[in-house]
């Protein structure tokens, strides 16, 4: 109900403008995605026309074949699920710790180390990527799913702190005090208090963090090399160079990277949302 | 609570983001004063700053930076006030509005490389058809077009983050401040600036610096679609940082960059720390 002009005074030529704006606006987001969808099922022949064909003649499956079937995006495909899954495994055992103790404890220097993470969220990824590479390449972690799964840590762990700490605070301690009244452990009401009545906080740090390493680009550029741990954002832009740019199937593969992540975050859409906004209108 | 219990649960994060980051930085700077050998030297710097490159690919990220932040905001601030008005199917457009935010970085790169394509584009046709284009335009391969091209590509992909965020201010803001706006007789657009805009001023100030970061390090985009060209145009100092490092592979030169480029950045993020806890909330 809050916002500027109400309906009750909206005039008949408002509610064409607003009408117009949002289909400008629809149309804006949706049509790269809309055209993406209707290049990967064109033929190649049919891609390379002039004037281009709105809608296929022969819609055809051949470009998903080529990407699932005789490219190593299915290899991809497997390595961002474990990199990805493993980034936010890591980064979400040490929040729930981080942001429990910056929630609910009051210690010397929090201010300071409150600070540390949040600049963390705020770095440049571009000024360490070389000393990263060559502490990596030290350890022999450079392409290795843990090396990876380590440098996504920078990326996803101070966000998660960072949302779950101001998810936690907005639970209310009394319950956390009577369950210690009644002898429960530091830890056991963590685990079985604050963490289930957070778990929507959780939801949305998991979606944050697995999109976040899903779409990453750059430390996947420079960390996995090899085909055993290349995520899809690489094997994409390889694809196009790998065959002469067949646009129809880096389209297919773009399909293929992007609908799960869609998908995702449209089913969790108000969870993620809440908790991303939720520290930027507070206070 | 007090007690080092706190400090004990913050620990482990911190002892992993100080090894990831902290050290990180200061390998860097050691890195950027040392030869290959290992010896104390400051021509890194020096061989870095010379060429007319590495000012070129600076200006070009300013440009950048710049110009999608003008347009993503206001695209943003816009996109948020008609999401906030009441209409029928409002939920999806909300919803449709996320997705280029959503949309993975290299592939939004590609998908617009090949809508922009100079013969098979679907841009170049359909503004030729309409007439507002005498002849295809080779968007990415025309120094004159080519960053504003890449601007408007990156504001596509941002503005509905800056929407979410400045939809939940305008959610945030009380009903009886409209109400008294109203009482007094104002028209939509000065409930905007009077009322609208003044309250939403902390989120727009918030989510404009991480706008900046963000644009600081956006090299997905860049890279993915023109890798600088042409002619170093579209060149910026994060992709000329993984250039010289993994391309010509001098590492020390790489550093000497990551920290001039460093300092440029901590001096904006000196600010975002300045200015932004209070209206963060969660800093503190």
């Amino acid at each position: 109900m809050s916002g500027a002009g109400s309906s009750m005074r909206r005039r008949p030529e408002a509610a064409v403008l607003i009408l117009i704006l949002s289909v400008v606006l629809v149309v804006v987001c949706l049509f790269p995605f809309a055209w993406m969808a209707l290049s990967s099922i064109k033929k190649l022949p049919e891609l390379f026309t002039v004037p281009p064909h709105w809608l296929p003649n022969e819609p055809t499956l051949a470009n998903y074949w080529t990407v699932l079937f005789n490219s190593n995006i299915p290899r991809y495909f497997l390595n961002s699920c474990i990199i990805a899954g493993g980034a936010t495994g890591v980064a979400l055992i040490l929040a729930v710790f981080a942001a429990y103790g910056f929630a609910r404890f009051e210690f010397r220097g929090k201010p300071y180390l409150q600070t540390f993470v949040l600049v963390g969220q705020l770095l440049p990824t571009a000024a360490i990527i070389v000393p990263l590479f060559i502490t990596l390449r030290t350890f022999h972690l450079v392409n290795t799913y843990w090396g990876l799964i380590l440098v996504y840590t920078i990326i996803t762990l101070p966000l998660s702190v960072w949302m779950l700490s101001s998810y936690m605070r907005s639970i209310p301690a009394e319950l956390e005090e009577a369950a210690t009244i009644d002898g429960a452990s530091r830890l056991g009401v963590l685990f079985r208090i604050t963490l289930p009545l957070a778990l929507p906080g959780v939801v949305a740090v998991v979606v944050y963090s697995f999109v976040t390493c899903w779409n990453e680009f750059v430390f996947a550029l420079v960390f996995a090399q090899d085909q055993s741990v290349k995520t899809l954002p690489i094997g994409l832009s390889e694809f196009s160079t790998e065959f002469n740019t067949d646009w129809g199937g880096v389209m297919a593969a773009s399909m293929v990277m992007t609908v799960p992540v869609v998908l995702l975050f449209l089913a969790f859409q108000r969870l993620f949302v809440g908790g991303l906004t939720a520290g930027a209108t507070k206070g | 609570m007090k007690g080092r219990v706190g400090f004990l649960f913050v620990l482990p994060a911190i002892l992993v983001l100080l090894a990831l980051i902290a050290y990180p930085i200061v390998y860097t700077v050691y890195l950027s004063a040392v030869d290959a050998h290992g010896n104390f030297t400051g021509k890194n710097y020096v061989n870095v700053l010379a060429p007319y490159v590495t000012r070129q690919a600076f200006f070009n990220l300013i440009y950048y930076v710049g110009g999608s932040i003008v347009f993503q905001v206001i695209l943003g601030t816009l996109t948020a006030i008609l999401l906030n008005l009441e209409f029928w199917g409002r939920s999806a457009v909300r919803s449709i509005a996320l997705i280029p935010w959503v949309v993975p970085g290299i592939v939004a790169a590609t998908t617009w490389a090949w809508m922009f394509h100079t013969e098979f584009g679907i841009i170049n046709y359909m503004l030729a058809g309409a007439h507002v284009i005498p002849a295809p335009i080779g968007w990415l391969t025309n120094p004159a077009t080519v960053m504003p091209t890449l601007i408007a590509i990156n504001v596509w992909k941002l503005f509905p983050f800056v929407a979410i965020m400045v939809l939940a201010g305008l959610q945030a803001i009380p009903a009886d401040l409209y109400e008294a706006a109203k009482v007094d007789g104002a028209s939509f657009w000065a409930e905007v600036w009077h009322v609208t805009l003044p309250q939403v001023r902390p989120v727009l100030v918030a989510v404009t610096l991480l706008l900046v970061i963000w644009g600081l390090n956006g090299i997905t985009l860049i890279y993915a679609i023109t890798q600088g060209g042409p002619a170093d145009l579209s060149l910026i100092t994060p992709i000329q940082i993984y250039q010289l490092a993994f391309v010509s592979f001098q590492f020390n030169g790489a550093a000497a960059l990551s920290v001039l480029f460093f300092i440029v950045a901590a001096i904006i993020v000196a600010v975002y720390i300045r200015v932004i806890p209070s209206n963060l909330g969660a800093a503190r």
